[in-house]
């Protein structure tokens, strides 16, 4: 069995489980952002008769989508859930200003390895990179089977593996290379299956830098991405999972494949996602010169500490384009104290660039980042879907830090070869 | 919902990649389903919720509710009444969170070929058949597992948790 066959057969109670099993398992924690947080609750309150929660502490809610509530309406919603939380006896509540959902998770130290972490939001595949079963579930299934049983149901993946090889060009990023992969296994191309992220490339990546491979899963429409955990995943879990007495799941020799995608990483130059979808994903030569209104550095896949040093570097001695807005989005507390402390912010708010709190950042522009419809959008950000951030007719391109860096200086889309 | 689960009504078609974000965009995120309802899908095609009608058919290409998982774009849709969804591919997120709320789908390759909005069309969830009675032509698809058979049987998962399931047998439910 593999990781992921190898987690579901334990936390089911079974010897051995096979791709197309339903199994019903234990689940460790259960992860909700402010919006699904609330949606969850009102599943819970309206939907089910005296239903209990089997365990608060498996339970954690982190207010992402608003870093302060600008409405009434939202200010309401928070409000719903930290009455709720306090109800129910929930201390997991990371509320407003502590960033990004699943990065204010890995930082919490809550995870464990060998653990099924369920959420209520598309990307929570990202703790795949730490030796975890992780995938979204839907708000019945977190009202009526996780915060009431500890359990939830899944049908076990079949499994792609894609290997990675050769060495990342100049200006080339990993997002730059989890980007091709979407593009080139499309956005429907993993539908219901787990992705094994393998090969010399991947070993080669820090956990940091690996956590975008099963993150941007989803935008295959896969269930779950994983890295066969390695020395660096257990280091990475002893400096920051709050569990000590872990067992790392290891593959099986010998796994058996759906199928083998091969990847030579020196092939891939820089990336654009383009609008309309995240599976538009072109070489950055087909978006060059497109003149943008906005460049953001943040959220789930771009607001990390790697990021801000890049762009902080980049604008060292550079101005931000006097028709740009630069923003930048920290992932969490820690990325936001440790910018501080390396002098990052300082150089990025002389270049004119805007800090935000922690947060989601413009994701589905809850606090931030709505688009009118002229509005073109560069930045980090793992979605660009129509609609998403304001006018169904806003234009919002996908690409590294380094990409949104250069863009910005020079006001149009531009190569970070130079 | 009829025992059989099968469903008649009138197609209306939307092409590839629906994300939820066009199903439920977030600034009608806080109103109820039955209030979503009147807005579900308005940005793809402004008459949906103005002319829907119960029992109609939504038929969709590849990838139908990719995007964020959220559990209201199924929710809003089954508050309008529709009968089935039908799609070439379903998002992951979508086809579970459906499910769970008893709202039926099929997954059927071809579709996209076989009807037109305004077509009679019948589905017939367990036999994996959608069927164009304006044409007469149909198609075989990939019908439900028998856990999401029973799930939708039951009118969701919170149904079929009180109603029990041997999938449920094996796990101590408090």
């Amino acid at each position: 069995m593999n990781v992921i066959e190898k987690i579901l057969a334990k936390a089911s109670g079974n010897k051995e489980v096979r791709p197309g099993d339903v199994v019903v398992a234990n689940v460790d924690l259960m992860v909700m952002h402010d919006l699904s947080s609330n949606f969850v609750m009102k599943v819970f309150e309206n939907e089910m008769e005296n239903a209990k929660i089997a365990d608060p502490s498996r339970i954690a809610f982190v207010f992402d989508h608003n870093f302060a509530p600008a409405t009434q309406q939202a200010a309401e919603a928070l409000a719903a859930v930290r009455k709720f939380a306090a109800k129910h006896g929930i201390r997991h509540v990371f509320d407003s200003g502590q960033g990004s959902v699943h990065h204010v998770i890995v930082e919490s130290g809550l995870w464990k390895p060998g653990q099924v972490i369920i959420g209520c939001d598309s990307h929570t595949p990202i703790y795949g990179a730490l030796g975890v079963f992780a995938t979204g579930v839907g708000n019945n299934s977190m009202a009526a089977l996780g915060f009431q049983h500890s359990l939830g149901w899944f049908r076990v993946p079949e499994t792609i593996q894609v290997y990675f090889h050769g060495a990342m060009g100049p200006a080339v990023t990993p997002r730059d290379i989890s980007q091709y992969v979407v593009g080139r296994l499309g956005e429907d191309g993993a539908v219901y299956q787990a992705i094994e992220y393998a090969g010399p490339y991947i070993q080669g990546l820090a956990v940091e830098d690996r956590m975008l491979f099963p993150l941007m899963s989803i935008d295959v429409g896969a269930k779950c991405g994983y890295m066969n955990p390695d020395e660096k995943t257990i280091a990475f879990a002893q400096a920051h999972s709050a569990a000590k007495d872990f067992e790392m799941p290891m593959n099986d020799p010998g796994v058996a494949y759906k199928q083998v995608l091969d990847i030579d990483v020196s092939r891939i130059g820089p990336q654009v996602a383009c609008p309309p979808t995240v599976g538009n994903v072109r070489p950055i030569e087909e978006a060059v010169g497109i003149p943008i209104d906005i460049a953001e550095v943040g959220g789930s896949t771009g607001g990390r500490i790697e990021d801000i040093r890049m762009l902080a570097r980049a604008f060292e001695g550079r101005k931000v384009h006097p028709e740009v807005r630069l923003q930048v989005v920290p992932v969490s507390r820690g990325t936001y104290s440790t910018a501080l402390r390396e002098g990052l912010f300082q150089i990025l708010h002389d270049a004119g660039a805007n800090i935000f709190p922690p947060s989601a950042g413009s994701n589905q522009a809850f606090n931030m980042g709505a688009m009118a419809e002229d509005d073109v959008m560069l930045s980090t950000q793992a979605r660009n879907f129509p609609g998403r951030n304001g006018h169904p007719k806003s234009r919002h391109y996908l690409a590294s830090t380094l990409t949104v860096a250069a863009s910005a200086i020079t006001g149009r889309i531009t190569d970070p070869r130079g | 919902m009829t025992d059989k689960l099968v469903f008649e009504g009138t197609c209306w078609k939307f092409g590839d990649n629906i994300p939820t974000d066009l199903i439920t965009p977030t600034h009608i995120m806080w109103k109820t389903p039955r209030e979503m309802a009147k807005h579900v899908l308005e940005t793809a095609n402004p008459d949906f919720p103005l002319k829907v009608q119960p029992g109609d058919i939504l038929v969709a290409g590849r990838n139908f509710g990719c995007s964020s998982g959220r559990a209201l774009a199924a929710k809003a849709l089954k508050a309008t009444g529709i009968g089935a969804i039908v799609a070439e591919l379903f998002a992951r997120t979508f086809y579970r969170n459906g499910h769970e709320i008893g709202l039926p789908l099929l997954e059927v390759g071809g579709v996209d070929d076989l009807v037109e909005t305004g077509d009679r069309v019948r589905v017939d969830i367990t036999r994996g058949i959608v069927e164009n009675l304006t044409s007469g032509k149909s198609i075989q698809g990939n019908p439900p597992s028998d856990f999401l058979l029973e799930m939708l049987q039951a009118g969701g998962l919170i149904p079929l948790l009180k109603s029990g399931s041997k999938y449920f047998e094996a796990v101590t439910l408090k």
